[in-house]
């Protein structure tokens, strides 16, 4: 038997909402987020690398490429922020109780994360401002930025994981109160972590294609370079990541793995659908980054990687589920849906986008003579 | 009872929420006055044509991004972070009433972020018409996201009919909202002011400088005349309670309020003296002192509304150490102890007694109290002798109005009296010795 007396009681208001809605709100909010970081720490990583590799080759090409993606940091480093608060009230409010206690075991990690987020970004602001005159320490400005970054993605897979664990809490509390334990004992937490952060390197990948169709029209040995050179930033970790992911599925408990093979339908279907959609995109990414018109490929390339993240987060969320299972009766979990508040969110929602898509429609148009 | 409690030693989790509040409130505000400041700067450099104008907010917006796009936004994720650790209940209940209001937040927040950095990265690009637009785009923005916060903040202190109705706009539009939205508003356009008056400071062109510092320096007055009728209607809207405390119920959060009336006038008296007056003696070191004494101004006012919500974190609802207003009979009959989870110490017994008062402090008090550091218990007590002790314990909410009852039973009454009377007999024996 667990026991299970020290798993705080939940909140006695009930949920504002259906809880499939909150679980869509933290589903696609969560997905943004971790594009964004995607771009925003892989794209750290490959600046490094690119000119590091541009240094030694003397490439002009590399040190375009740097500076495309220097550009690019700021703005996803703050989309990282803003589309994780989202995910942060969904997880509070429908995981609190679980979410609160594990944050509590490792309160000062925990903090550390904003002033580590706080440095690291305005390491990439230098980095992008100043691309110029940093010159020679470009390769570290960026590399201590973007491994800060990913220390923060460490520090979270230890929270996440440590608050579907709460057989551990209750020795870890009474061990030490003072917050600073960390969560490294757990075997799924190392896997896990790597899978993450190399799929943001495969992803940084796809945004260099991405930059390099762009660059086709204007400068087409420049374009085609760098598609090339992203394609092969997209391949090799996802190769290395077939491999931690299945590193990361045998360390699971054995219940848990069995779930992703035929134990669980619903999950052992998204795995089947993640696995074919990564495999029709490497074949189309091999024949595009060759191919004289490479457009089309890529693009659909693109469609079937997202369609393997979005796979892979709704396997993660089945992973939550099951983890919690003896925990939480969703089906005694209390609502109240506030209706009129709902329906004033979604319409401010629909109207912020199209605001945000209205502004740089105007800024990344055509330019306009002042 | 229901979470485990955060030992922090020395400062205490109040304190720490303070400061992250404080540095928090102190850029976010300027993000938003900043905003109307840029886009009024703008069309004002616009319709004199006076494009030097336009070189100093170009400066201007970089600070501005700089500051309150990274600091400003990742210490509001800090205050998030930190509210979750140290009051975990209240935030739970906060974010159970308001997901939707936070969700909302959410938006304006998104939206304030992306014209934020178009706003920065377009001056060159965009023509004067839809620059501004932005600029505008971004002051509602931000100006919403501090007319939902805002809702949220208030609530804490004035639930008003939200306590019987449970309803989200009974909570959100409750008796202090407007009060305290009219003195938040006038407070961020002087904070454009200040922040303006540094950044001008810096400018190298004599004639620009001295423009713009005087022009800043209207920032920081005009709000003034709007600020003490806020600041009335707000004292008029709190609970009685927190009314007694601000007149003398503790001293010290008095004294905050004076220090914080009389630094106000202060800034009020030399912004016109000097920046307005004599705009063109005005150095970049006097606008830092500018800014220190509104940060100072700031963190007493924090600290007051932190202070007059006392002995509740969210009024006649939950209680300042985490405990339902309804729940503090259950523990005073079935005792806390044996009614909390984190704890191993599960009643109060002659044999552990020690133990038993030591956990009780932890459970009951130390949300506002450290041992030996902030508002520390110890010197608190000194030379209290134990049925003192045991008496104060009984009539605490008596005794000192911002401090809940004491929620236990007979023997953890006991428990708890013995060991704060012995936290400092120890030290006496030792200093005799
Ligand atoms: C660049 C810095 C960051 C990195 C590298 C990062 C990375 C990650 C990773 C790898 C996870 C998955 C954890 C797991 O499943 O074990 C995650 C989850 C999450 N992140 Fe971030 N993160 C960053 C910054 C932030 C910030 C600043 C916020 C909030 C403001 C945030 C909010 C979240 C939330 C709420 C989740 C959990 C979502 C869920 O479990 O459903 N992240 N992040």
């Amino acid at each position: 038997m667990i026991d299970q007396t020290m798993i705080p009681d939940i909140d006695p208001i009930a949920l504002p909402a259906p809880i499939w809605l909150l679980k869509f709100l933290l589903l696609l909010t969560f997905t943004l987020h971790i594009l964004a970081m995607n771009v925003a720490v892989g794209g750290g990583f490959v600046a490094a690398f690119t000119e590091y590799f541009g240094r030694k080759k003397k490439s002009q090409n590399h040190f375009e490429l740097s500076r495309g993606i220097a550009k690019m940091l700021p703005p996803f480093t703050a989309f990282t922020i803003t589309l994780g608060v989202a995910p942060l009230l969904f997880l509070q409010v429908l995981y609190g109780q679980f979410f609160y206690t594990s944050t509590i075991l490792m309160a000062w990690p925990w903090l550390s994360v904003i002033v580590i987020f706080i440095l690291a970004y305005y390491g990439y602001y230098i980095f992008s401002f100043r691309w110029e005159k940093l010159n020679g320490k470009r390769f570290w400005a960026v590399l201590i930025s973007a491994t800060m970054l990913a220390t923060i993605g460490l520090i979270y897979v230890n929270n996440i994981v440590l608050m579907l664990t709460p057989d551990k809490w209750k020795a870890m509390y009474f061990a030490n109160p003072h917050g600073t334990h960390m969560n490294f004992d757990d075997a799924t937490l190392i896997p896990r972590y790597l899978h993450y952060i190399i799929s943001a390197l495969a992803v940084a990948g796809v945004v260099v294609i991405m930059w390099g169709m762009r660059k086709l029209k204007s400068d087409e040995q420049l374009g085609k370079w760098a598609i090339r050179y992203g394609a092969w930033w997209f391949l090799i970790p996802t190769f290395i990541n077939i491999g931690v992911g299945v590193w990361w599925l045998i360390a699971l408990p054995r219940e848990f793995m069995l779930m992703f093979m035929g134990g669980n339908q619903l999950a052992t279907g998204y795995f089947l659908v993640g696995l074919a959609s990564i495999f029709v995109c490497i074949m189309l990414m091999f024949v595009g980054m060759n191919a004289s018109k490479p457009i089309g490929k890529i693009m659909a390339a693109k469609l079937f990687f997202l369609i393997t993240i979005v796979t892979m987060i709704l396997m993660r969320h089945e992973l939550r589920e099951a983890y919690l299972k003896p925990y939480i009766n969703w089906d005694a979990v209390q609502t109240e849906p506030q209706w009129g508040v709902i329906i004033i969110f979604a319409l401010l929602l629909v109207g912020g986008l199209i605001t945000v898509i209205w502004m740089l429609k105007k800024s990344f148009g055509k330019p306009a003579i002042n | 009872m229901n979470y485990p409690f955060w030992d922090i030693p020395f400062i205490g989790g109040g304190m720490l929420i303070g400061f992250v509040a404080i540095i928090h409130t102190f850029v976010a505000q300027f993000a938003i006055g900043g905003g109307l400041f840029l886009v009024l700067t703008e069309r004002k450099a616009y319709r004199e044509n006076n494009p030097k104008i336009i070189d100093y907010l170009k400066i201007h917006s970089k600070f501005f991004i700089l500051l309150t796009l990274v600091f400003g936004a990742l210490t509001g994720v800090a205050i998030w972070f930190t509210i979750g650790l140290v009051t975990p209940m209240a935030t739970s209940s906060l974010i159970h009433i308001f997901v939707w209001g936070w969700a909302i937040e959410w938006v304006f927040f998104f939206i304030e972020i992306a014209a934020a950095m178009i706003y920065y990265y377009t001056w060159d690009k965009l023509d004067r018409k839809t620059h501004i637009a932005i600029g505008w785009i971004y002051f509602i923005a931000a100006w919403m996201s501090l007319f939902v916060i805002n809702g949220i903040l208030t609530f804490m202190l004035t639930p008003g009919d939200w306590l019987q109705t449970k309803s989200f706009w009974d909570g959100f539009f409750n008796p202090t909202m407007l009060p305290s939205l009219v003195i938040r508003t006038a407070v961020t356009i002087a904070l454009a002011g200040l922040y303006a008056l540094l950044t001008s400071s810096f400018m190298k062109d004599d004639e620009l400088r001295t423009t713009m510092i005087k022009y800043s320096s209207k920032w920081i007055l005009v709000p003034f005349f709007v600020l003490p009728f806020g600041g009335l209607w707000y004292v008029l809207s709190i609970p009685t309670l927190s009314f007694d405390i601000i007149a003398g119920g503790a001293p010290a959060i008095t004294i905050f309020v004076a220090l914080g009336v009389f630094f106000s006038v202060i800034i009020f008296i030399f912004a016109y003296f000097l920046p307005y007056r004599v705009p063109h003696r005005f150095s970049a070191a006097l606008a830092f002192m500018f800014l220190m004494l509104g940060l100072f101004v700031m963190g007493v006012s924090e600290m007051v509304r932190e202070a007059i919500r006392k002995p509740y974190i969210i009024y006649d609802y939950m209680y300042s150490n985490n405990v339902f207003k309804t729940e503090a009979d259950k523990f005073k009959t079935a005792g806390i102890l044996p009614s909390s989870k984190w704890t191993h110490v599960k009643s109060a017994d002659d044999a552990n007694i020690m133990k038993a008062g030591e956990q009780v402090f932890k459970l009951q008090c130390q949300s506002c109290h450290t041992v030996q550091g902030y508002n520390g218990i110890k010197i608190l007590t000194k030379g209290w002798q134990e049925p003192f002790i045991e008496n104060q314990i009984e009539h605490l909410n008596q005794l000192k109005g911002f401090m809940p009852p004491f929620m236990g039973s007979e023997s953890e009454k006991k428990a708890l009296a013995k060991w704060l009377y012995e936290l400092n007999k120890t030290e006496q024996i030792i200093r005799n010795q």
